[in-house]
Parts: C-alpha cells; structure tokens; sequence
C-alpha cells in the first residue's frame, strides 16, 4: 500500500515540477513579451512623442532642454488651424491641394491598375505579361532620377505647376504595385466565375463591374491605402512640379520653413501633427480589410 | 508659363491714397499685355508686401498685368535652374543665387538689358554696375545681363547682454581683424566662469551649406590681404604667395576656433536657417552673417532686442591687422530676363520703371531694410540716416559708401562654381574636425579650384 | 469532293483562324477590343509618364565626358560607399526585423493586435513629419535625445549629426524605423497564407519556437521574403527623403547617397546633367536586380 503511494507521490512531484517548469516558461514568455513590447513602443513613439512634445512648446521654449510640456500651449495649433503666422497664411488651401492630389492618385491608381489586371490576368488578354513586366520597370529607375526629365515632359503636356503633374506621376508609379496585389489576390477567384458569367451573356465591363470588382474589394482598400499614403508621403516631386503658393501641397510648405531665417519649430511640428492625421485616420479605419487583402490568397510565395 | 490677355488699355490719373504712384514716361503705347514674374520670397513678411507694392503701382502706371509667384527662396533656385534647363521660362526673374547672372550668361541665356540699365547708369554705385555685367562665351563679349535691385552685405552681429555678462562693454571690441575676434574668445570664458554651460564665443558658419560659410572665408580671406584672389580680368592667382598666406591665415583660425571649442559644435551641419536660429537661441555671443536677418526677423516680436541688444558692426567693422579698411564684398540681387520669355517688352519696361530711385528706395526700405539699396544717393533718405536705429547706418555705410568689391564670380564665373560646390569650405572644416594642418587643406583646395577655374577658358 | 481538296479548301480558312486566335489568346472579337481598351489607360501613362522621361533621362545622361567628371567629384566616391551601406544594412536589417516580428505578431490575445496597432504608425505617418521631427531630435544641443539621456543618466549625448558615420547610421536607423512595420505586415499576411493544417501539423509534431521557424516558416516565406528584399532595394536605392530630412546630406556632404547626389549637383551646383549621371551610374547595380526580382515574380506564378 505504501508504495503505491510512494510511487503516486513520485509521479505527482514529477507532474508539478512539469508544471511549474511550464508555468516558468509562460512566465518568461509574458515576461519577454512584455520587455519586447516595451521596447517597440518606446521606438515606435519616440520620434511622434518629439513632434508632439515641439508643438506643444510656446515659441521662445523650443531651444530648451526639458523632455516634458513644461508649460504647455496650444497657439502653434492654433496658428496653423487660423494660418497665423505668415508662413501658413495659404495653410488650409495646401492641404486641399494634398487631399485632391491622394484622392485622385488613389482614384486612378485603382481604376488602371483593376482594369489592366483584369484584362491580363482574367481574360487572359495574351501577351498580357509583357505590361505587367513592363510595369515592374517602373521600379527600376529611381523616382528621384526621373524628376528632372519630369519637369521638361510636364512643361511640354503643358501641365506646368498644375497639380495633375504630380497626380500622373504618382500613378504612374503607384500602378505597377496595384496590377502586381490585384494579380496575386485575383488567383484566388476561381476564373469559373467569369466563365458562368460569360456563358450568361455578361460582357466584359459587366463582369468587371459586377463580378470582380465586387470580389476584389478587400485588395482594393489595401492598395488604395498605399496608394494614399504613397501620394500623402510624397515630397521630391511635389516640391519640383508645384511652384506657387497656391498649388503647392502641405509638405512643400513645410519644407520652405527649413530655409528660412527662422524656423518656428513649434508651428513646424504642429503643421506636421495636422497633416499626419488623414492617413493616419483612413490607415486605422480600413486596417482590417487591409490586412484581409494582403492575406487571403494575396501575397504567397 | 506666360500667356497673353488682351485688355484695353488704361490711361489717365493714377489711383490716390496708399501708394506714391508716379508718372511713367515710359508706357507702351501698345496694348496692354501680360509678363509673368518670379520672385525670391522674403524673410520677413514686409519684403513680399514692399515687392507687391512695386508690381501694383506699376500695373496701375501702365496697364500691364504682371503675373507675379513669389516663391520660397531655396525651392525657387531650383526652379530657376529647371526652367532654364528646359526652355520654358517666365519673363523676369531675380538672380537666385547670385551668380547665375554669369553663369547663364556665358551659355548665352539672357537678354541683354543695357538699355535698360542705361536708363539710370549715373545712378547706380560702381559696384553694381560691375555685378550687373557677364561674360557671354558665345558672343564673346560682355554686356550688361542684369538689372541690379538691390545689395546685401555681411556685417558682424552681436548680443550686447552675453557681452556685458562677461563684464565687457561694446566699446572694449578692438578695432583690428584678429583682436577683435580674440575679444569673442575672452567673452565665451568668462562666461563659462561664471558657469554658462551652453554659450559659444564665435558663430563660424563652418559647414558646407548654403551660402554663409563662404561670405564667412572670404571676408577672412579678404582681411589677410588675399583680396587678389582673382583680379578684374578673371585670372586666378593662387600662386600668389600673399593669396596663399591669407587663406591659410584664414583657414587656420576659423578651423582652429572651431577645434578649440569657440564654435557651437552643431555648426559643422547647419544650413543658412540654422544659425540665425542659433543667435536667436543666444546659442553664441557674434556671428558673421550677410544682411540684417538677423535683426529685422525680430524686429515685431522683440523690439528691445532690435533697439538695445543686438549690435551690429556695419560701422565699426574691424579694419586688418595693420589698421587698414577691408573692403567687403557685396551681392547683388539682380533682375533677369531670360531668352525664351513671352513677353521682353513688358518685362524690359518693368524692370526700367523698378529702378527708378524713388521705387527702388521705396522696395528696400519697407523691406524694413534688409537689403541695400544700389544707388548711393538713397543711402542718404531719412530712412538709412535714421539716428534712433541701431543698425541701418552702419549697414549702409560698409554696404554702399564704404570700400566695396563685387563678389569674385563676377570677374570670373568659375568661382561660381567654387562656390557652389564649397570648395572653400573644405579647409575650414578639415582643419576644425580632423585636424589637418591648414597648409595641407588649403593646398588640397587650391587643386580643386584650379580644376574647376580650367574648364571656364575663354575660348 | 473527296477529302483532300475539301482539306485544301480548308487549310488556309484554318490557318487564319488559328492565327487571330494565337494573336488575341483565345478572346473573341468583341472581348478582345474590351480587353484591349481595359488595357490601354495604363500603357498610355506607362508610355507617357515613364518611357518618355526614362528616354529623355538617358539621353540626358548620356555624355561619357559627365562620367569623367563624376568620378572626379571627391563627394561620388563617398557617396557610392554610403548607398552601398545603405542598402546593406537598410534592407537586411529590416527584413530580418520584419521577418522576427511578423512572427510575434501573430501571437493571438488584445494586446497583440493594440500592439499592432501602435506599431504600424510609422509607416502611417507621413515621412516629412517624421523625419524633420528625428532631424530635430538629434540635436546636440536641444534635441529630444540628448534632453531625455542628460536628464534621466546625466549622460552628455554627443552631436549625433556632427559625424559622418553617426550621422549615416542616423538615416538608416530612420529608414527602419518607418518601414519594418510595412514589411512586418506583407510577411504577416504571408505566414497567415500558410494552410493552418501545416501549421498546425508541425506543432502536432513539435516543431515550434526556432525549430518550427527554422524548418516550416522559412522555407515557406523564402520566395516572399526574397520578392520583398528586392522589392525594397530597388526603393531604397531611389530614396531622397530619409538622407534629405534627417541628415541633409551633411556634415560636409558626407552622407550623400546617389538619389540626393543627383538632386544636389541637378540644383545645386546647377548641373542638371551631372545629376542625373549620379543617378544613372547606379544603373549596373539595379538592372541585374530587377531582372532576378522579374525572374522570381514569374516562377512565384509558375508555382500556384
């Protein structure tokens, strides 16, 4: 009788210590989970907490050493928002200019890049691929490097400091990337699908608008978020093809506060601060159809 | 960019009241057509109103229109160098930088604009008129390209508390070259005494941005007695054994400044904003900075800093090591009208009604004066002879009565190019990091300069 | 009629139809017009907005005399060492970053996804904000770094931008800070592609933690882990804003990479043909790339 006791005590010390060493490995997991998690906030925010932190400041603060609001003030805000300081004086009117910029860059980034893909990839338009390929060599020339040629052509469309410049540029290199999403995420709409509809009589616009289209919306946010951010983010070419006041977009005027005699930090940040929101906004609003469209037969090996 | 709009001509009296409208003989009897102009954006918000100001009077003078963007300085250097690149150009520009007058004018891209400088030739200052003429390498002749605005200078600026601080007075500066930047020296370690951890003595600008550190080396280099860097018919002569002294003199003590902890250690990355921000942060007790900036960017919100504790040293610039005057090279904004614009006739007639004494005075002084005037006889307005301001006698006064010299492009525009690419600029900041001697860095310069100077030949 | 002649009357009718067919890939006429027309808006800007200037760039940068006087330039050669750098350290560092994380993130629970959440701001925010106020923050004197790391270790941070390699380490930092977490997203989505059965199947047989990385995920990411480290050299290679903002290229012109070399001798020393034989020059390094990157997109459809 004893040993089976013995042998049961045995087997059940030897039971808790595996199970504390499992709970010693889930208390290091949530440990290092923890720790990393940290640590990538900190990282994560640190740059956006400086932003913050500047556009708080009053004006005479900014060259001071505190790293917390000491005396916190809202007037950079409040100067950007009333286009205060003379700098921004056409603040509100270059933040259109970027909203119409995003909106129709991502407008026609979507509408070409569906309709090519759908031709080439859905109705196997032949020699489909050599666009497509073609297509990825937009990549192979730095935007950077293009941008003085740019300038030339644009003056010869007679687009000269006309925001459609920039909105043609910007498609031109935010469409490769769309046909490239819409190809990968479109293997995964079986092709009987046009075909029942093809046998039904639908013509091609009809099972682009009624079929595809529909299929494809998760990809359709996702690579109509990039294509924002991609136009939001945008600087070399909005800075060369935009030259009044009045077309230019937010970041050619933030940037003309770092060539002056004196550039007023703070309005600075909370210029900066305002003009992250939009993308910030839409990112956070469509992130879950997003991410759907990168995942589902999206983007495999 | 310019397109044309007919409108009906407008004759007759001139509008009363805000503007000081004049008569203008010079109309077109034509109809009343379009030019499109770019400006430089100003520092402060007065130079555009003032820039305005002139556009308007004149359109209601003659009936023109003109299409003015004024654009935000550096963007608009680049915008200039695209459009000439690309042939399509506006009517009229402002020489943004300088040195694009000769530049482009020895590719042949401009028109030239004696007659309209003729117009008020005796005028202008002898400085001007050289600045305001190029080489043209396809004419093979020289000629009048531009039409001179207005000038900068580059005084020396000065907090007269950090001064006080130390337990100096203004008065105590020495009038020679070294002293008087030794003084500064004096300044940064009484105050580190007295535990002013964050306060520099010198605001060298050595850095390879923007334009600063070379009006910085030049005007040390000047002060030396290497004046004759290049002489008025473009040759170099860096051979010259006094040239040679003075830049090493020059390189030794802005490097060696640096190195020895008299220069903001942040220096070495600024850009032309950064060290008027610096000043402004107090961050050092002098700088060597070209216009009022400095001063007239504070004027609005800090007028007891304007009036009392900013000095500048227009008058009371320090004289050489032996006692003499150094001249001081001053920049010209010029107008240029480039080939290809629309519109030469309107743009010509505008620029000839902008240099009338009266309208060009009038630009520079309700830019609240940070620029000079062209003409010594506007030196002598009320304005500029102002007893109760601190500053705009002695900017004047070394600006435009004073020795003066055209900046050395203008003799040879090769040294454009050495500008641009801050050749000079090199020395100062290899000695101040690396501590390389100054002989070596110097010599190292002086190859580049000559590779550059050699592919400018007159053919 | 025997068979042979009606063969004959036949071949050619034949022929012809097997032609149009090969030619427009099966489509019949009025679809293939369609499929045509869906096509042309994207092959007119193609042509309009990225041949055009691609060929006007090459003509432009084809002198051999601006080569000479590129590589004369004494800032070229530090400039071709730091795009090499660059590239090097951006793209590899935060690939593999991408690659750890995008494994992390797929940890289930809340504070994961609020997790995911904070990360991704980085890439939302835009790039000008972000890198002027980082440009800021290194500050010697007032920046954001230097304040915290005097007043919580009283320790002087020194000038971070002063130094050439400080200042170079500085935008690449930059650049991983805002895109890890995008890559982290596309390598997310491709581990999230991975059938649960294999997912599941390899923890069955205890293939987890760096066992299961090693021998289940990577070879199933390679291909995409690849795609994505082309991908993004050829982006960097073309990247103005993070050396432009963050450190300007400076201290002296030291941390120039060809993008904004060709920008600086375009506007800056006014050469615009100068600058883009800057760029160019970079052009033996990215046509192999993008020939491999094309490569591997083809075999990537080939396998599904």
């Amino acid at each position: 009788m004893s040993t089976i006791t013995a042998e049961a005590r045995l087997a059940a010390r030897a039971v808790s210590r595996a199970h504390s060493s499992v709970r010693l490995r889930r208390y290091l997991n949530t440990a290092g989970t923890l720790v990393l998690s940290l640590v990538l906030i900190v990282w994560t925010i640190a740059p956006i907490y400086n932003m913050v932190l500047i556009s708080l400041e009053p004006e005479g603060d900014v060259f001071t050493d505190h790293i917390w609001p000491r005396v916190p003030s809202v007037e950079s805000f409040w100067g950007v928002l009333t286009q205060g300081h003379w700098y921004l004086e056409h603040f509100w009117r270059q933040f259109a200019n970027s909203l119409y910029i995003g909106a129709m860059v991502t407008f026609f980034a979507l509408l070409f890049g569906s309709l090519t893909s759908f031709a080439i990839g859905r109705m196997r338009l032949r020699h489909g691929w050599l666009v497509s390929n073609a297509a990825l060599l937009t990549y192979v020339i730095p935007a950077s490097f293009l941008a003085i040629p740019f300038y030339r052509i644009m003056q010869n469309y007679g687009l000269g400091n006309n925001p459609w410049s920039v909105i043609s540029a910007l498609v031109a290199f935010a469409t490769p990337y769309a046909i490239f999403v819409f190809q990968e995420y479109g293997r995964s709409i079986p092709i009987e699908v046009d075909e029942s509809a093809r046998i039904d009589g639908a013509s091609p616009p009809q099972i682009y608008l009624r079929i595809y289209l529909p299929l494809m919306a998760p990809a359709l946010v996702a690579v109509g978020t990039y294509a924002l951010l991609l136009a939001w983010n945008e600087y070399l070419y909005q800075f060369l093809l935009l030259s009044s006041k009045s077309s230019m977009t937010v970041p050619v005027a933030l940037a003309q506060f770092l060539s002056s005699d004196q550039s007023p930090w703070n309005y600075m940040m909370a210029t900066a601060i305002i003009y992250a929101l939009p993308p910030v906004a839409i990112y956070y609003a469509f992130r879950r159809r997003m991410t759907a469209g990168l995942t589902v037969g999206g983007v495999k090996g | 960019m310019a397109y044309l709009s007919r409108r009906s001509v407008l004759r007759g009296s001139v509008a009363l009241g805000a503007s000081r409208v004049l008569a203008f003989p010079h109309v077109a009897k034509a109809a009343a057509t379009t030019a499109s102009m770019w400006f430089a954006q100003g520092f402060v918000q007065d130079e555009d109103v003032s820039l305005r100001k002139a556009v308007a009077d004149y359109e209601k003078a003659s009936g023109n229109k003109i299409e003015l963007s004024i654009i935000p300085f550096a963007p608009e250097r680049q915008k200039i160098i695209s459009a000439i690149t690309s042939g399509v150009v506006p009517d009229i520009i402002d020489s943004n930088p300088t040195e694009i007058l000769q530049i482009y004018a020895w590719q042949d891209r401009w028109i030239d604009v004696s007659d309209v400088v003729e117009t008020q030739k005796a005028q202008f200052s002898e400085t001007a008129l050289q600045a305001a003429q190029a080489y043209n390498n396809v004419t093979k002749k020289s000629s009048f390209y531009g039409v001179p605005l207005r000038a900068a200078v580059v005084p020396c600026h000065i907090w007269r508390p950090l001064v006080e601080k130390a337990g100096f007075k203004i008065e105590d500066i020495p009038k020679t070259w070294d002293a008087y930047f030794d003084f500064f020296k004096k300044v940064q370690d009484n105050l580190r005494k007295q535990g002013e951890r964050k306060v520099y003595g010198l605001g060298f600008q050595v850095t390879a941005n923007g334009v600063d550190p070379y009006n910085l080396f030049m005007a040390f280099l000047i002060a030396h007695g290497g004046q004759d860097v290049v002489t008025k018919d473009g040759k170099l002569h860096l051979d010259d054994p006094k040239v040679k002294r003075a830049a090493i003199k020059a390189a030794a003590y802005l490097g060696g400044a640096y190195r020895d902890g008299y220069v903001p250690p942040s220096a070495i990355n600024w850009n032309d904003a950064d060290d008027n921000n610096a000043f402004h942060a107090k961050l050092m007790v002098m700088d060597v900075d070209g216009t009022l900036s400095t001063e007239v960017a504070v004027k609005e919100k800090h007028p007891e800093w304007y009036f009392k504790d900013m000095v500048t040293h227009g008058i009371g610039y320090p004289n050489d090591n032996a006692g003499k005057p150094v001249p001081s090279i001053v920049g010209f904004t010029n107008g240029l009208i480039p080939k290809g614009a629309k519109n030469v006739t309107v743009a010509k007639e505008f620029l000839k009604y902008f240099i009338q004494p009266k309208v060009v005075g009038e630009f520079v002084e309700l830019g609240l004066g940070r620029w000079l005037p062209v003409m010594p006889s506007l030196a002598k307005s009320p304005f500029w002879q102002d007893p109760k301001d601190p500053h705009l006698r002695g900017y004047v006064q070394q600006g435009l009565l004073g020795p003066t010299i055209p900046d050395y492009y203008v003799y040879n525009l090769a040294m454009a190019e050495v500008r641009s690419q801050h050749v000079w600029s090199m020395p100062m900041i290899e000695v101040a990091r690396e501590g390389i001697k100054p002989e070596v860095a110097v010599e190292k310069a002086f190859k580049r300069i000559e590779e550059i100077f050699a592919k400018y030949k007159k053919a | 009629m025997d068979s042979a002649s009606v063969a004959d009357v036949a071949r050619p009718a034949i022929r012809w139809r097997t032609l149009s067919r090969s030619l427009r890939g099966g489509l019949k006429g009025g679809e293939y017009a369609w499929a045509v027309a869906f096509v042309v808006p994207y092959v007119a800007v193609f042509l309009a907005f990225v041949a055009y200037p691609v060929v006007y760039g090459l003509w432009m940068g084809s002198e051999a005399s601006l080569y000479r006087e590129l590589f004369a330039d004494p800032i070229y050669q530090s400039t071709v060492v730091n795009t090499v750098l660059y590239l090097a350290l951006g793209v590899n560092v935060k690939m593999f970053l991408a690659l750890l994380l995008s494994g992390f993130f797929m940890r289930p629970g809340w504070w994961m996804k609020a997790l995911l959440l904070i990360f991704v701001l980085p890439w939302a925010v835009p790039q000008i904000s972000t890198f002027i106020s980082i440009h800021w923050m290194l500050n010697g004197e007032w920046g954001f770094l230097n304040n915290v790391l005097y007043t919580l270790f009283h320790v002087e941070g020194p000038h971070w931008l002063n130094d050439r390699w400080m200042a170079l380490g500085a935008v690449i930092v930059s650049h991983i800070w805002k895109w890890t977490p995008f890559w982290t997203l596309i390598l997310l989505a491709g581990r999230m592609a991975i059938p649960l059965e294999i997912r599941d199947t390899a923890k069955v047989d205890g293939a987890t933690g760096v066992r299961g990385f090693v021998y289940i995920t990577v070879p199933l990411l390679a291909n995409l882990y690849l795609i994505c480290t082309l991908l993004s050299t050829i982006f960097l290679l073309g990247d103005f804003n993070a050396v432009n903002f963050v450190s300007g290229g400076g201290p002296a012109n030291t941390t120039h990479v060809l993008a904004t070399l060709g920008i600086r001798n375009a506007f800056e020393i006014a050469q615009p043909r100068l600058g883009v034989a800057a760029v160019m020059s970079a052009l033996p390094l990215v046509i192999p790339l993008v020939i491999v990157l094309m490569r591997k997109l083809r075999t990537a459809e080939v396998q599904l």
